[in-house]
């Protein structure tokens, strides 16, 4: 019996290629993401001083966003208010400037306040799933944002005005976050390579199955909220002293944490490219909104949730992963073009149109 | 038939269980679960022999999935006691269950579904008994996948694959967390009779690697050809344990299936519910 069963079945194995390699897809978008990262790096050297601004926002926008998929895209957990961790990377790196501290300094105490935050935080709210979690992180982000009004934290109101830059130009301030979006590239390479990576999509995809195989569930995903956390503090104390004034308005800005959202979503959630390209997409014609006269990043900013949620709930990435995927082995060009527009219909389809 | 349900008893269950007599594998201790006012599990004992193959059986709502959520530790008893080779684990979290060597399957697979095959039982071996870097996961996980036939689809994604394939990945992953007591939750239902053949023959190959089994199922003839030994659920309670051929004449037993006068039917008829399962049970569907 056992033999009958084995040689029925190796008979049909050989129809497809033995020992499937390992896809490379992780590779190329590293390679995509450093050539991206390479030519927004020539903007200092061609661009004007305006050019200089809207990237150096485009790439804080694009740590956001790469920095959220941590905890939103490979951990599945909608946290609403990953704007609090900005916050407090931009008051501590505010306030240490105010003690006349070494900007560097100011950096990593925001990043180490906003990471153990990250922690206590975590610990309660990670045992909510779902809609709870969202809206409880939210809460604390909200709370957070009225605590530094009301307390005048670092100036009436919580308006914070530092000492200007002596880093030497704007030009540091962009590769600084420049380097900053490489870090979390890398990073989020990593994790599609790794143990902890893996358990992060595990516990995404099932909670309950993760736990079974041994995951402690618990402990990743507070470890992935901390991971999220960090890179969001230093992008927020690089655009405190970037500003050098601000108030509890704009880094506790709700705002700043649907665009987390939204960036990722746009680009793929769980992706290696996604944050990034989804942030210079949209980002960028957000601010050649800006620049043309007309106010409308918040219209732009609905329409554009309305639209992914509808069209592309998957994101860029994915859509371009679906064209690229594998055909079924022994297929030949007729068969993979008419499958290639057969995936792309379904993808559609899948999609709700 | 008969031919099939005396084969496990001559199994090496009662040789490896003659060494390890003193301290059982998984012993439950008047185990109860309640919800609200319903036990699912009500002051349930039994104990597994290392090597044995378990079958455990009932009809809808018997306490078989609360038993191995129980057992898996995703669940905590109301009272009892659950001891693992010897040691009290009643408490312990899913997880470090999973360390000891007790590692469950879901009923309702549950695939992985932005990794790839090969990934999915990476994780299992990752995670399991003792952490492993990336090369040694990767090939713990193509061992195992060359073992339950899935070697050939390492790189599909968990939406590819079909419903015989997903339950055996839901074996691959286990197995991958190179387990001691694997407790599968209804692996066969949905499969078709060639599919189910294939599931009872890897089942058995995989307690001879030394895996004690307990295995739940609906399909009772799979189930005896599978098991050294059966237990019957019914309200969460025991109502029959032996050998298969024994249980499944078991009047109590087919009263619980099929409802009294059934089997006082059967019973004249002097017909076993193995051959009336397939038509009779089949319909009562699935278990949750």
């Amino acid at each position: 019996m056992a033999s009958g069963t084995r040689t029925q079945t190796s008979s049909t194995i050989e129809a497809f290629p033995p020992g499937p390699k390992e896809s490379r897809e992780w590779l190329w978008s590293l390679i995509l993401g450093l050539v991206i990262l390479g030519l927004v790096a020539t903007v200092p050297v061609f661009g004007d001083a305006s050019d200089l601004h809207t990237w150096t926002l485009i790439l804080m926008f694009a740590v956001l966003a790469q920095s959220w998929n941590f905890i939103g895209g490979f951990t599945g957990y909608s946290a609403f208010g990953n704007v609090a961790f900005f916050g407090i990377g931009a008051y501590t790196t505010g306030l240490m400037l105010l003690s006349n501290l070494p900007f560097w300094l100011g950096l990593i105490a925001g990043a180490l306040v906003a990471g153990l935050f990250a922690f206590l935080l975590g610990l309660p709210v990670l045992r909510l799933r779902g809609h709870y979690f969202a809206i409880a992180t939210l809460g604390i982000a909200e709370a957070l944002h009225e605590f530094v009004a009301v307390r005048n934290v670092g100036g009436d109101g919580g308006l914070m005005s530092l000492p200007l830059p002596s880093l030497s130009s704007y030009v540091s301030f962009f590769y600084a976050f420049l380097g900053l979006s490489l870090l979390c590239l890398l990073i989020t390479v990593f994790l599609t390579r790794s143990r902890f990576g893996y358990a992060l999509v595990a516990i995404r995809e099932s909670e309950q199955a993760a736990e079974a195989l041994g995951v402690p569930t618990y402990r990743y995903k507070v470890g992935a909220f901390v991971l999220s956390a960090v890179p969001t503090a230093l992008a927020g104390g690089l655009y405190a002293y970037w500003a050098t004034g601000f108030d509890p308005d704009t880094v506790f800005n709700v705002g700043i944490s649907v665009e987390m959202v939204l960036l990722t979503f746009l680009g793929g959630a769980g992706t290696i490219l996604g944050p990034l390209l989804g942030a210079i997409a949209f980002e960028y014609a957000s601010f050649q909104f800006q620049i043309s006269g007309f106010s409308l990043h918040n219209t732009l900013l609905g329409l554009s949730i309305a639209i992914v949620t509808i069209f592309l709930p998957q994101g860029i990435v994915r859509l371009v992963q679906e064209f690229v995927r594998k055909p079924a082995p022994g297929s030949t060009r007729t068969n993979r073009l008419i499958e290639g527009v057969r995936r792309v219909r379904r993808f559609i389809a899948a999609n709700g149109i | 038939m008969s031919d099939a349900l005396s084969r496990p008893t001559e199994s090496n269950a009662d040789a490896e269980g003659a060494e390890q007599h003193d301290t059982p594998l998984l012993q439950l201790v008047s185990v109860t679960k309640r919800f609200g006012g319903l036990a699912a599990v009500d002051d349930l004992s039994f104990s597994l022999q290392k090597g044995e193959i378990l079958g455990v059986i009932g009809p809808n709502g018997a306490g078989k999935s609360t038993m191995v959520n129980v057992i898996g530790g995703s669940m905590t008893p109301t009272s009892g006691t659950i001891l693992y080779q010897g040691h009290d684990i009643t408490r312990l979290p899913p997880n470090r269950r999973t360390h000891l060597g007790i590692v469950r399957t879901f009923q309702v697979t549950q695939p992985f579904m932005g990794l790839d095959v090969r990934e999915n039982v990476m994780v299992g071996a990752f995670f399991g008994q003792q952490g492993r870097n990336r090369t040694k996961a990767r090939r713990v996980a193509d061992e195992v996948l060359e073992r339950v036939n899935l070697a050939h689809k390492a790189t599909f994604k968990g939406d590819q694959l079909t419903i015989a394939d997903r339950k055996r990945l839901e074996m691959a992953r286990a197995l991958a967390t190179n387990p001691q007591l694997l407790l599968l939750d209804e692996v066969m239902a949905g499969l078709t009779a060639t599919e189910v053949a294939q599931a009872v023959e890897l089942i058995k190959q995989i307690n001879k690697m030394g895996v004690t089994i307990l295995v739940i199922e609906h399909i009772v003839r799979a189930i005896a050809s599978a098991s050294n030994r059966i237990l019957v659920l019914h309200h969460g309670r025991r109502i029959a344990e032996d050998e298969p051929s024994q249980v499944l004449s078991d009047p109590k037993v087919i009263e619980a299936y099929l409802g009294e006068r059934y089997a006082q039917k059967r019973t004249q008829e002097d017909v076993s519910v193995s051959s009336i399962t397939l038509e009779d049970l089949q319909q009562s569907g699935e278990d949750r």
